[in-house]
């Protein structure tokens, strides 16, 4: 599903922020990413995104060789993969509603069918009642919660989650790694890059360990937060 | 189709959410439109004064006393072959007598040592005006190469040449100016607008690029703010029309109290169709353009 091979990427002068990362992750997998911050994690979650490219080495998805898609075609690409952030990146002068909308327009998809499934999708989060309102009108487990269904709303078969409880209290960050979970069952790869123990501890799935750049343990079953 | 509707709703949406900002955009690009219908009076007036004093120009040649009306006539059609002449008048002596006296006619002095003489002495005159001061050096020089220059008894060219010349020089120098005056102020105009629009557009960079994260298409970006682009313009242009039409018409009679012929209202409203028509694609474009550049920065992601 994932694989990066011999991936290096280096901001000039000479600033190595990965340096030669190899994993693999295969479909369906709930894979928790952890490191303190200027480990690499989110520059992991960027190449796969195409927000950055490798210096050298190879990303593919599905097979693809993310170098090989063209600018063009990057929306595509973006389109397969729900991304979830630490800020939520929420488009602040829509409405809930029109955020999730937005992101099934840019595809091209039947207006009817946008009707139909924003407020199903709003509902699954846990937000039924909240679908005209503002982002600034709602709170940061909220905001999280529509940032999830805008990214869940094209049925991406992979998630990536950066920090995304970052911002959230306990309780909050709890229902977020609920939701995570929940979506996981459902057959969607999830990537989650995080620094709060506790939370990765509960999870108990394949734990990666960064730091400086480099993979440093790889625990695959019952993994811990240790670095 | 649906999508056009749906990027103008969205557009819109944008353009009414962000009120302040779209505000102040239409505003500064309504200013920037009145500047545009101001030049465009500059130069109406501009061509106005330029064309009156140069209208005040002319070329006389006077004939000697024994000089026939053929020959007159004959020298008139000759020069009426000249694709450069506008318009000739002729003057016969008697004419000329009439015209003398009439214009004299307070002065006692005048009119009682015209009585004493016998012959009238006063010549017969063609009066040329050509299209182009520029020209009447030539048509001197053709009345000098006439077949009947014998009884031509004088131009009056020659005494006039460097008064024609200066007032060519004049009005040339107030018409390239004008325009000077009218292509830089346009420069500022644009770049005004232009920095305008983009600073709208700097402020919703942070959605450009969300949007971009969610997997849009640069074109399914670029539509909507393209279309509020046009939105400020058009706006701005019925702002700017709404001003500048009044302000012409009290404009307008002040200038008529020192040049009666220029009429600044007149000319505005004789060409209605025009200006608006103008005025609003200029806003339009100025709007999607500058839209169109701002935005390209943002969409790299």
């Amino acid at each position: 599903m994932i694989k990066f091979q011999s991936v290096k990427k280096i901001y000039e002068p000479h600033n190595v922020v990965l340096d030669n990362i190899n994993l693999e992750i295969k479909p369906g997998e709930f894979v928790s990413l952890v490191g303190l911050s200027g480990a690499g994690k989110s520059t992991l979650l960027k190449l796969l995104t195409r927000e950055e490219r490798p210096t050298s080495g190879e990303v593919l998805v599905e097979g693809v060789d993310l170098a090989d898609i063209k600018d063009k075609d990057v929306p595509y690409l973006r389109r397969k993969i729900g991304t979830v952030y630490q800020d939520f990146k929420l488009l602040e002068k829509k409405t809930a509603f029109e955020n999730v909308a937005f992101a099934m327009e840019v595809s091209d998809t039947d207006p009817e069918e946008i009707e139909k499934n924003v407020p199903q999708i709003l509902a699954v989060v846990g937000l039924a009642d909240k679908v005209d309102n503002f982002p600034e009108q709602l709170s940061g487990g909220e905001k999280q919660r529509l940032a999830i269904a805008r990214a869940m709303i094209h049925r991406p078969t992979i998630l990536l989650a950066d920090e995304p409880t970052g911002n959230l209290d306990l309780v909050n960050s709890y229902d977020v790694l609920k939701l995570l979970l929940k979506i996981n069952e459902l057959g969607t790869t999830v990537v989650l890059a995080s620094h709060d123990s506790n939370l990765v501890n509960t999870i108990g799935r394949r734990v990666i360990s960064m730091d400086k750049g480099k993979i440093v343990r790889d625990q695959t079953h019952h993994g811990r937060y240790v670095i | 189709m649906t999508n056009f509707k749906k990027i103008i709703r969205s557009a819109w949406t944008n353009f009414r959410r962000n009120g302040y900002l779209s505000f102040g955009a239409t505003g500064i690009m309504a200013l920037t439109l009145i500047l545009f219908l101001g030049l465009l009076s500059l130069q109406f007036l501009t061509s106005q004064v330029v064309a009156s004093i140069q209208g005040k120009i002319d070329v006389s040649a006077y004939f000697t006393a024994d000089a026939t009306e053929e020959q007159i006539f004959q020298v008139k059609s000759d020069l009426e072959s000249l694709p450069d002449i506008s318009n000739i008048t002729y003057t016969s002596r008697d004419q000329a007598l009439a015209d003398f006296k009439a214009s004299h006619a307070q002065d006692q002095l005048i009119q009682d040592s015209l009585s004493q003489l016998d012959t009238n002495p006063l010549a017969a005159s063609l009066n040329i005006k050509a299209k182009d001061p520029s020209q009447y050096a030539s048509i001197a020089q053709f009345l000098e190469n006439d077949k009947f220059r014998s009884v031509i008894d004088k131009i009056d060219f020659y005494e006039n040449a460097s008064v024609i010349g200066r007032i060519q020089n004049i009005s040339n120098g107030i018409r390239d100016w004008g325009l000077a005056a009218t292509f830089v102020l346009a420069i500022i105009a644009v770049l005004v607008t232009f920095n305008t629009v983009r600073l709208t557009i700097f402020n919703q960079k942070q959605e450009i690029e969300i949007m971009r994260l969610v997997g849009a298409s640069n074109w399914h970006i670029r539509g909507p703010y393209l279309v509020e682009g046009g939105f400020y313009g058009l706006f701005a242009a019925a702002v700017a029309l709404g001003v500048f039409y009044p302000i012409s018409y009290f404009a307008s009679g002040k200038i008529s109290s020192f040049a009666p012929e220029i009429n600044l209202f007149s000319y505005f409203v004789h060409g209605i169709a025009q200006v608006f028509l103008l005025i609003i694609v200029l806003g339009i474009f100025l709007g999607v353009i500058s839209s169109f550049i701002a935005i390209r920065k943002h969409l790299r992601i």
